[in-house]
């Protein structure tokens, strides 16, 4: 079958509406949709606001699952909805913004939490001496970069905080992301600032929150694994520890 | 209390690593004989009776084992049941409900050290 | 559908401008299946522990001698104990299916010198030292040896 010219098929979206200036909680509206078959949940959505209802709101962007925009709950499981096939879902989609982060309006959530998490595990190159444009490039082997590249692959669409059950009950927590970033500089051969994040991951916001459920991996789109990082970074923070009482650090 | 708790985490998780990784790998045989085959007469005539299983117990590598089954179930036990109670209640108890459960497990412990010396 | 999530989830140090309203998880959060698995997961910290305790009554019993030792077996051969006890050997084997399929990705793939095997060979060799463990100490404690 041509999926552009397939069979449409009626579903129903039940839609999560917020707007800060009428509503003191979030309600939901439902639209009836007649639905392509290769639609994806952001092509529904697309469709309402330039057909139905002008007022929904929504962040999206590139539509092919890079930039991380458009994460969102689909029947109550954190999904990109620009790459969630509307074919594996039945006549009653309910779409709900991230859990667990506060909501701004509709479907767009607020973002400044999970930027400040991010900023706190420092991610950037710390070393001790910058050096200089002379003495040529820092070289990396590939066996090096292997040890850290996929928890480079973060887009940050915050699914991985969406689905969270730590971050649900805690407020400090690091949580998935930022902490898999961490721990991306900490295994980077050029890095030498491990030593001041693992002070981080030992903080307020410590790893060892994590209780390990696993459900940032099962839901990340980019196959990071943040839960590998996680309890990667906690054996790494156990032994930076136990070095601490050993060696000496200056500054 | 919570910094406390804080400070004491990297510990805390390497007794509970210890406890989930070497606890599950020692248990299955220990269930398996002392609380179901005996009590059931499923072992052989005399594998555990006193002066046998004292004669296990009191080897230096029975008694490191005997104190490996006390204290290390105990402290995967604490950490787990904490963290259930975390998701079930929040963290706000968390520190103190933390605390009470790592106290069970640390008196545990040094019951069985108490027990396997004077064994 | 949705409920409460932790008020404060999430939310900057430094509101915003725009009044947000508080976070939310879908009703289904706690209840979609893998949640159980892990929920049961730390669920099984309970037969842990009453485990701990119970082998430290058999190390007691031990020290007190050949009546208090027959009077635990007696004591665990009641159907409550014995059912707590089977209770247990699943919670054990349910914890250790799961728990090694996720150690190997929880370690570094470089701590100092330091590389672990790699991630299948790892799982594999959790699963025979766990079963040549219990093998060898069902022979000690069965009576076949020494």
């Amino acid at each position: 079958m041509d999926p552009e010219t397939g069979e449409l098929r009626k579903r129903t979206f039940v839609v999560t509406r917020f707007d800060p200036d009428k509503d003191q909680v979030p309600k939901t509206q439902t639209y009836e949709v007649a639905c392509r078959p290769d639609w994806k949940v952001l092509d529904a959505l697309n469709h309402i606001k330039d057909e139905i209802d002008p007022t929904l709101s929504h962040r999206w962007s590139c539509r092919m699952a890079v930039c991380g925009s458009c994460g969102m709950n689909v029947n109550g499981e954190p999904k990109l909805t620009c790459k969630t096939r509307l074919a594996d879902y039945g006549d009653v989609v309910e779409v709900e913004p991230l859990a667990n982060f506060p909501i701004v309006r509709d479907l767009v959530v607020e973002m400044d939490g999970f930027m400040e998490k991010f900023k706190a595990v420092k991610p950037w190159m710390i070393v001790a001496k910058e050096k200089a444009a002379e003495e040529g490039p820092n070289r990396q082997s590939p066996e090096e970069l292997s040890v850290f590249k996929q928890f480079s692959m973060c887009i940050n669409c915050m699914l991985c905080y969406a689905a969270c059950p730590v971050v649900a009950k805690e407020p400090h927590f690091l949580g998935p992301a930022a902490i898999a970033l961490g721990h991306r500089y900490n295994m980077d051969s050029r890095d030498e600032g491990a030593a001041e994040r693992n002070e981080v991951f030992r903080g307020e916001g410590t790893v060892f929150h994590c209780s390990y459920a696993n459900e940032c991996s099962e839901v990340c789109p980019k196959n990071v694994d943040p839960a590998s990082a996680v309890n990667q970074a906690k054996l790494n923070a156990v032994v930076d520890w136990a070095t601490s009482f050993v060696v000496k650090r200056n500054g | 209390m919570r910094t406390l708790l804080l400070r004491l985490e990297p510990v805390i998780w390497l007794l509970f690593g210890a406890g989930i990784l070497v606890g599950t790998i020692l248990l299955p045989a220990y269930l398996l004989t002392v609380t179901l085959g005996a009590p059931l007469g499923l072992l052989p005539e005399g594998a555990l009776s006193y002066e046998r299983a004292y004669a296990l117990a009191t080897n230096p590598i029975g008694r490191v084992l005997l104190l490996a089954l006390i204290a290390l179930p105990l402290w995967k036990g604490a950490h787990h049941v904490r963290a259930l109670l975390a998701d079930w209640l929040g963290h706000g108890p968390d520190p103190v409900l933390g605390s009470l459960l790592y106290a069970i497990a640390a008196a545990g412990s040094l019951a069985g050290i108490y027990a396997v010396l004077t064994l | 559908m949705s409920r409460a999530s932790h008020p404060q989830a999430m939310t900057p140090h430094r509101p915003g401008s725009t009044r947000t309203a508080p976070p939310q998880v879908p009703d289904t959060f706690w209840s979609q299946s893998r949640m159980r698995t892990y929920l049961l997961f730390d669920a099984t910290g309970i037969p842990y522990m009453l485990v701990g305790l119970l082998v430290l009554r058999v190390a007691f019993a031990l020290g007190r001698g050949p009546e208090a030792w027959a009077e635990l077996l007696q004591e665990f051969s009641h159907p409550l104990y014995l059912a707590f006890h089977v209770l247990a050997l699943v919670s054990v084997v349910f914890v250790g299916v799961r728990f090694f399929r996720l150690f190997p990705k929880a370690q570094p793939a470089k701590l100092g010198p330091v590389k672990p095997p790699p991630r299948p060979v790892l799982h594999a060799g959790l699963y025979v030292a766990w079963i040549g463990v219990t093998l060898a100490l069902l022979v000690v404690l069965g009576g076949l040896w020494p």
